[in-house]
């Protein structure tokens, strides 16, 4: 293997797994906070539109970013009022949430695919990278550095803030969180947008980092895999890195397969292509084979505040 | 004036049975509204997906055949989500019925005899609870979560229709196109009703929601699945297994995904093509929920939600509006009903302003 394929190889997993890794992060402190939102698919592709028309219209990358997070935002206000403020089921919202966004992102792509736009470009100039090897550190786009910087962020803000012991504490115990003064719903809610912000921003990643077009249902199933994922890394950022590189190696092999040539095109491309699902239950299987994974759950997960008025 | 949620005693069988119409006449209103609004055509998009397919009587027909297939998955849903056993991959299920009966159309396609659409009809099935039992298993034996394995195996089971339609199904006369060969005459559904598509899975479909109806109130069965799902202390108390609970309604559910995969194959499709994935698997969820999780309310929910599939063909053709929004109205339907479970177990009340008393 030449070092000019190994750079490729390492920055094509890198490209495939930061939408998950962000999707992710923001799903952890959901989750955190007590709350169980199935909706990430939805708006990751709510996100994956607003970033491909604004690109489109504008050519701004960064402004398509930005709107995005506020289009997952303003999705995720959906759930947080019916869940939040209406005790509705978590579970069936989050399931309508996503079924809301595949129509919506169809019906407001229509007219939109097959049309170009350009990829966001890499972050520092051409001139830093121009070694292979450099490549690995400084060849990515914003995007990436971002995904990165938000595991450390996510991580210092659950471990070492004020902040982070509240959303916590909300997560473990509600009802002891409003005894003390807490606002359990309007911690709940922050949790929830924040999810939002982080799956429309994991959605821009399919037209800004990945494949630069809109195709309706463009996310394939990976907002569910980050859902996955957080159960996966046990609700550590640190382990969800690991977890979303595991993943985008695999879907590396696939379109390395899919390209041809080697000893990877002697499997059917259809299983290269289930693979990354199929990845994702064994890797269930082997962390509930360990015995702290569900324990590390949060104790609140999915269940509804009902303080006895 | 100022209002506040005050809980019931009991749940309200009213709203239980009032929120599901509230919600499809909500979704109408505010669908109008909201598709006016970002400049579509918004009462004629209402008009064309909910009212056309009913008075129009050429498309009662396709009413039955779409409402058949999300009856029977979203009765076998209604069953599961009733045990608080959370399968969202019955269109997983729902595939690997349709490969199952495919497999056997397939191997019989020499053969004749009336024995092959009942064979193709247990193979459906058993493909379909087959593909159920691994979540199952992985549940009851290792606690893994089942919304997450029944959905990813249902992305893998569409990769397996790619594969075999198009290597080893591949029809050899099909000029290269990925499907099978279409079916022998004795392995496709019989049409019912002459001159129209309606075909034996429409009987079918509702003779399984009234069998489901029946066991779900009148047996230990039924009783079981609903305790469990509601009460699980009592129902370990009570000598109920939930592994063994957890295995029916998961068996149960993919069953029939798969027995509606297999009456969709035979019937519709005649031959199993890349295509044959058509969220009905999805949209059946929102069945069962509209259908408050009961096998009678399912058959009226399959029916509306047919009718949006229905109108949503309709309003593509004459107001040129995508077959996409039919799931924005789906979505919008299941949202105004999570939002008025809430007038279940609360009752909004006026509070009245208490004016301080004066000495």
């Amino acid at each position: 293997m030449t070092p000019e394929l190994l750079v490729a190889i390492i920055v094509t997993v890198v490209g495939a797994s930061t939408p998950i890794l962000i999707a992710a992060l923001g799903e952890l402190i959901v989750e955190k906070s007590g709350v169980l939102n199935l909706g990430v698919e939805g708006m990751m592709l709510v996100g994956a539109i607003t970033a491909f028309v604004i690109v489109f219209v504008t050519g701004n990358h960064y402004l398509a970013i930005l709107l995005a997070a506020a289009a997952g935002v303003a999705t995720s206000l959906i759930f947080g009022f019916l869940t939040l403020s209406l005790s509705a089921n978590q579970t069936a919202t989050g399931l309508a949430l996503t079924i809301f966004g595949t129509g919506f992102s169809a019906l407001a792509g229509q007219g939109y695919s097959a049309r170009p736009v350009t990829l966001l470009g890499p972050l520092f100039p051409a001139e830093i990278a121009t070694h292979p090897m450099w490549r690995v550190l400084f060849g990515y786009s914003a995007l990436v550095y971002f995904a990165l910087i938000m595991v450390v962020a996510v991580w210092f803000f659950l471990k070492r803030t004020r902040a982070g012991l509240i959303l916590r504490a909300v997560g473990e115990n509600d009802l002891s969180a409003h005894s003390i003064g807490y606002s359990v719903i309007g911690v709940r809610y922050l949790a929830v947008m924040f999810g939002g912000a982080m799956a429309g921003i994991a959605g821009a990643c399919f037209p800004l980092l990945l494949t630069p077009q809109w195709a309706e249902r463009m996310t394939a199933g990976r907002g569910w895999i980050a859902v996955a994922l957080v159960v996966f890394a046990s609700w550590k950022p640190f382990r969800l890195l690991a977890g979303a590189y595991l993943f985008g190696l695999v879907v590396t092999m696939e379109l390395y397969a899919k390209a041809g040539g080697g000893p990877l095109s002697a499997i059917p491309s259809e299983l290269w292509a289930a693979l990354p699902y199929l990845a994702t239950v064994v890797v269930l299987v082997l962390i509930s084979i360990r015995r702290d994974a569900s324990t590390n759950a949060p104790a609140c997960l999915g269940k509804p505040f009902l303080p006895a008025n | 004036m100022q209002f506040r949620l005050e809980k019931r005693r009991e749940p309200s069988k009213l709203m239980t049975y009032l929120t599901p119409v509230a919600a499809v006449v909500l979704t109408m209103v505010v669908g109008a509204v909201i598709f006016s609004a970002i400049g579509y055509d918004g009462i004629g998009a209402v008009r064309e997906i909910f009212l056309t397919p009913l008075t129009n009587s050429f498309k009662w027909q396709d009413l039955g055949v779409k409402a058949a297939p999300l009856i029977i998955i979203g009765v076998g849903l209604s069953i599961a989500y009733r045990a608080n056993v959370w399968n969202i991959g019955a269109e997983g299920q729902y595939v690997m019925g349709g490969l199952a009966a495919t497999g056997v159309a397939l191997a019989t396609y020499t053969m004749t005899g009336w024995w092959i659409l009942p064979l193709m009809f247990v193979a459906g099935m058993l493909g379909g609870a087959a593909y159920a039992a691994i979540p199952a298993l992985l549940k009851t034996r290792l606690n893994v979560n089942e919304i997450l394995t029944s959905l990813m195996l249902t992305y893998a089971s569409v990769q397996l229709i790619y594969y075999l339609v198009r290597a080893p199904w591949k029809d050899p006369m099909g000029m290269g196109f990925p499907q099978t060969r279409r079916f022998a005459a004795d392995a496709l559904l019989p049409n019912i009703i002459p001159t129209t598509i309606v075909h034996a899975g429409v009987p079918i479909a509702i003779i399984v929601a009234l069998i489901a109806w029946f066991v779900m109130s009148r047996s230990v069965f039924g009783y079981q699945m609903k305790v469990v799902g509601a009460a699980p202390h009592a129902a370990r108390y009570g000598g109920f297994s939930e592994n063994k609970t957890i295995w029916l309604a998961m068996l149960v559910s993919g069953g029939l995904a798969g027995m509606a995969g297999m009456l969709e194959v035979a019937g519709p499709f005649q031959r199993m093509v890349p295509g044959f994935p058509t969220n009905y698997g999805f949209t059946a969820i929102i069945v069962a929920f509209l259908g408050r999780l009961n096998p009678l309310g399912v058959i009226f929910a399959g029916i509306v939600m047919a009718i949006t599939f229905v109108g949503g063909e309709v309003a593509q053709t004459t107001i040129g509006l995508s077959s996409s929004a039919t799931g924005v109205f789906q979505a919008m339907m299941l949202f105004f009903l999570l939002a008025g479970d809430i007038l279940i177990r609360y009752r909004i009340k006026r509070v009245v302003p208490v004016v301080e008393a004066r000495a």
